[in-house]
């Protein structure tokens, strides 16, 4: 079953004039089809687009051409690091504002809230604000928040990349965990070793579209070789 | 949001809560200070006068102006899942509202001291703060969308707010413009003006304020409103593109 459907997508961002004509192009006529349960890994060098294809599946923008197709039933979530935090509030805040936008019930999300507080190993500094988080708390908030908050396709980008190793371990687990359900799982990274530990198909994005796109080994090797 | 973002903001001041009427007062007494005691207005009773006017224009120029910012410096939640756009500026709104009500408060308890009574026509402050509320709104989105397009407009929006402090008779009475015409002129365009001789009408003179005047203005803005969310609806995700590209 098709969630998620990308046809002839263009797009291009305006840049400085005396840089690519003022206008740096990511896409041009770029297809993909994502089915259901599949756990799909994103490479490519920086600029090539990830980010911005992530941003194009959660329908957070619109390509300039081309049409996007989600399926109606299935909810979308885009996780990402350092972003979406409102500083002043504390974590446990942070995480209810997410619930909530994420269109959880206020009961729903309450109670999410000590659950993500126990997984994050935040301890009293839950309840501060997150001004105040060294970068690796605000990745385990982030990488928290995301993932247990129940969504049926998952856009991750570069979450596992930050945190203290023993977080990063404890993330992956819960990753593999999620992965091993039928959600879908789309995610970036630069990361071969996640890639692989986590993926059924890489893609590999080369700045107009899409290089390769198959099975993880094939794929990864052939980026390794034009690295 | 707008409930939380007001928790924090209380936590980062050792006076929390206490700011929210504070500052205004600070305005007034600063205000009273050069324009009665060093210049000495010929307004009669300029205390009064000048707290009607500037605890509610105050409510109107702070709020537009944190309104103006909500979309361009709420980047990370915009990158992180498509919401309508109208949630950032109505969240700021809110914010500054929930705050105009202590202020408000204190605003009746200043006249009642001031040994005013309290009549009926006390009931017209309500459909003057809806109205008030709706000029806010639809000026907040004007102004978000305006930085949207590109962060000079906040300045700009800052400058147009001491410029309509100057032009809605804050600290002078637009009843005492020489000609008539001037005054019907400046009640028409500028529904600032307007607001505020309204609110001084009910507390201080105890008038009815122009009722045709207001429920046209609250109609006018309210299809006004009915548009912008409607474009903001619509070019939702042309927004987000525009913040997130920047």
């Amino acid at each position: 079953m098709r969630v998620l459907e990308l046809k002839n997508i263009s797009m291009h961002f305006a840049v400085a004039r005396d840089h690519e004509n003022g206008r740096h192009r990511v896409f041009d006529g770029l297809n993909l089809v994502v089915s259901h349960g599949e756990k799909v890994g994103l490479i490519g060098r920086n600029g090539s687009g990830k980010s911005t294809l992530l941003r194009i599946m959660a329908g957070i923008y619109p390509p300039d051409v081309g049409s996007v197709w989600r399926h109606p039933e299935m909810s979308i979530a885009l996780l990402s690091l350092g972003l979406g935090f409102k500083n002043d509030l504390t974590g446990r805040e942070n995480v209810f504002l997410a619930a909530m936008l994420q269109g959880l019930s206020r009961r729903s999300a309450r109670n999410t809230l000590n659950k993500i507080g126990e997984f994050t190993e935040l301890g009293d500094y839950y309840d501060e604000p997150v001004k105040s988080y060294s970068s690796g708390m605000r990745a385990r908030l982030g990488f928290a928040t995301g993932l247990l908050l129940d969504t049926d396709i998952l856009l991750l980008d570069e979450i596992l990349a930050v945190g203290d190793h023993a977080f990063r371990q404890k993330a992956s687990e819960a990753l593999r965990e999620k992965v091993l359900t039928d959600r879908t799982v789309i995610m970036v990274h630069h990361d071969d070793v996640a890639i692989r530990d986590t993926c059924t198909r890489a893609i590999w994005l080369n700045g107009r579209g899409v290089e390769r796109d198959g099975d993880v080994d094939g794929v990864l090797s052939a980026y390794a070789e034009n690295r | 949001m707008a409930r939380l973002a007001l928790k924090a903001e209380a936590r980062r001041f050792y006076l929390s809560y206490f700011w929210w009427v504070l500052e205004p007062l600070l305005y007034v007494m600063v205000f009273w200070l050069v324009f009665d005691k060093l210049l000495g207005t010929p307004t009669p009773d300029f205390l009064m006068f000048l707290a009607v006017g500037k605890l509610t224009f105050t409510w109107f120029s702070k709020t537009v102006s944190t309104a103006a910012g909500s979309l361009v410096n709420n980047v990370g939640l915009i990158g992180r899942m498509d919401m309508p756009k109208t949630l950032f500026p109505m969240a700021a709104i809110l914010e500054c509202s929930y705050k105009q009500i202590a202020v408000f408060i204190l605003l009746g308890l200043f006249v009642i001291l001031d040994g005013r009574p309290i009549s009926v026509q006390w009931g017209w402050l309500l459909p003057l703060a809806v109205v008030q509320l709706l000029l806010i709104i639809t000026c907040g989105f004007m102004a978000a969308l305006l930085v949207c397009l590109s962060q000079d407009f906040a300045p700009l929006i800052n400058l147009g707010m001491i410029f309509l402090m100057f032009m809605s008779g804050v600290f002078w009475d637009p009843n005492e413009l020489a000609n008539i015409q001037s005054m019907d002129l400046l009640m028409l365009v500028n529904p600032v003006a307007f607001l505020l001789n309204g609110y001084r009408q009910v507390l201080l003179w105890q008038v009815q304020p122009d009722l045709h005047h207001l429920m046209g203005l609250g109609l006018v803005l309210s299809l006004t409103i009915a548009l912008l969310a409607v474009f903001m609806q619509r070019y939702s995700r042309h927004i987000a593109r525009r913040i997130l590209s920047k």
